[in-house]
């Protein structure tokens, strides 16, 4: 077996890191435009699913300028993180979108719950970067949004109450939902994202008609 | 000498399977099969990955210390495992949103070093790309079997294709088998494909 010297060792491996990282470093930049063109339509996707739109990717811009508008936010936590709310108009019936960001057990989760007038809600959609296959991944599931259809975001007074994810739920109850079995931890955190984003949006739900 | 690298590239279908002879690459092949199209990208992936890294290694083979092989090999292969995922988010977003962890599980995929450490350190580049193929459609082949099964008795599908509510399946009373789609139905699955083989050979 041929014998290398430590230093032509460390110069061979310093080397092809340096050409490897330059590769890689060069595709990112190459790819990136149409990277962040699928991450666009996809969000817009998810916008369109809360109104109960389905859209493919390549019909989403299409479709999402049809019947969304982006609206900015004036003040409050929202506003400072950020975030934009958005308005829908199909078939003549119309209400606000809010986007949700939260914590589940594994990392980030979010979602859209679309509003109508009178805060009913008429469709939501729920993702997550890495929550459990089967478990807390179950939150992106049609199941478990379609549970939120029909419940509401304000009591009676017009103040915002959040929805809740429980054990046994009171099916009456505008404002409980089913937890996920197993998911115990996503649950939690999908509730506290809803108390968290529901109430820093308390002006937007309050006062905006559509 | 070019019939010894075609039987480098077709042995590994059968007589020297990665996953039903070397029982190699399992943990993916349970995790990506539920349906055909991932299955097809994977293996595709994993093809790609195994050739390339073959032919870079083999290349550099004389030049390589024997100390630090292994760490000059997980170099290579990962820098082919991202330069494949960022392709996928690029140009075909919904597989590599389903794949998720598992493209860059590819570094790790035992087939890949394997290779690396049995064929490239000690072969020309020509061999070693047909070796490469070779092993990567192997892999391949037995991931789109299980796809294909998988899909078509727990979904009904074929790349996404109704095949069972097109044949009138359900109308008949046919159902859907749900533990099909389940990582264990993957390693029965398996586990059956090898007893078959071996019987046979």
């Amino acid at each position: 077996m041929k014998k290398f010297s430590n230093r032509y060792m460390i110069l061979y491996s310093l080397a092809l890191v340096a050409v490897a990282s330059i590769v890689l470093s060069v595709t990112a930049v190459a790819l990136k435009p149409r990277q962040e063109k699928n991450k666009v339509a996809e969000q817009q996707q998810m916008v369109l699913k809360s109104i109960g739109v389905e859209a493919s990717r390549s019909e989403a811009g299409e479709l999402y300028g049809k019947y969304i508008a982006e609206r900015a936010v004036g003040s409050g936590q929202q506003a400072a993180n950020g975030n934009s709310y958005y308005t829908y108009n199909i078939d003549g019936r119309e209400g606000i979108i809010l986007p949700l960001h939260g914590t589940g057990l594994w990392g980030p989760i979010w979602g859209y719950i679309a509003l109508d007038e009178e805060r009913y809600i008429i469709g939501a959609v729920f993702d997550h970067k890495g929550e459990t296959p089967g478990l807390g991944g179950e939150i992106a599931s049609a199941k478990f949004a379609e549970q939120f259809i029909g419940k509401r975001v304000v009591d009676d007074k017009g103040s915002v109450k959040p929805i809740k994810l429980k054990k046994n739920t009171d099916k009456k109850s505008l404002y409980e939902v089913d937890a996920i079995s197993g998911g115990t931890m996503t649950s939690n955190g999908v509730s506290e994202m809803l108390e968290k984003d529901l109430n820093s949006f308390e002006e937007i739900i309050k006062t905006k008609k559509i | 000498m070019a019939s010894r690298n075609w039987k480098l590239i077709t042995m590994p279908f059968n007589k020297e399977n990665p996953i039903t002879v070397q029982v190699l690459g399992i943990c993916s092949c349970l995790a990506v099969t539920a349906q055909l199209k991932p299955a097809l990208v994977m293996a595709i992936s994993v093809t790609i990955v195994v050739a390339l890294a073959n032919v870079i290694i083999s290349l550099l083979r004389k030049t390589i210390p024997p100390r630090i092989r292994i760490i000059v090999q997980l170099v290579v292969v990962s820098m082919l495992v991202v330069l494949v995922d960022q392709v996928l988010k690029a140009y075909l977003y919904d597989v590599s949103k389903q794949l998720s962890v598992f493209v860059g599980l590819i570094i790790t995929n035992c087939i890949v070093m394997g290779r690396l450490e049995a064929f490239a350190m000690t072969n020309p580049p020509l061999p070693s790309l047909c070796d490469g193929i070779g092993n990567g459609l192997g892999y391949g082949i037995i991931l789109v079997i299980l796809g294909t099964l998988r899909e078509l008795f727990g979904s009904g599908t074929l790349l996404s294709y109704p095949v069972m509510e097109k044949i009138g399946a359900y109308s008949i009373g046919y159902e859907n088998n749900g533990l099909m789609i389940m990582p264990p139905m993957a390693l029965i699955l398996v586990g059956i494909i090898i007893w078959i083989q071996r019987r046979k050979s």
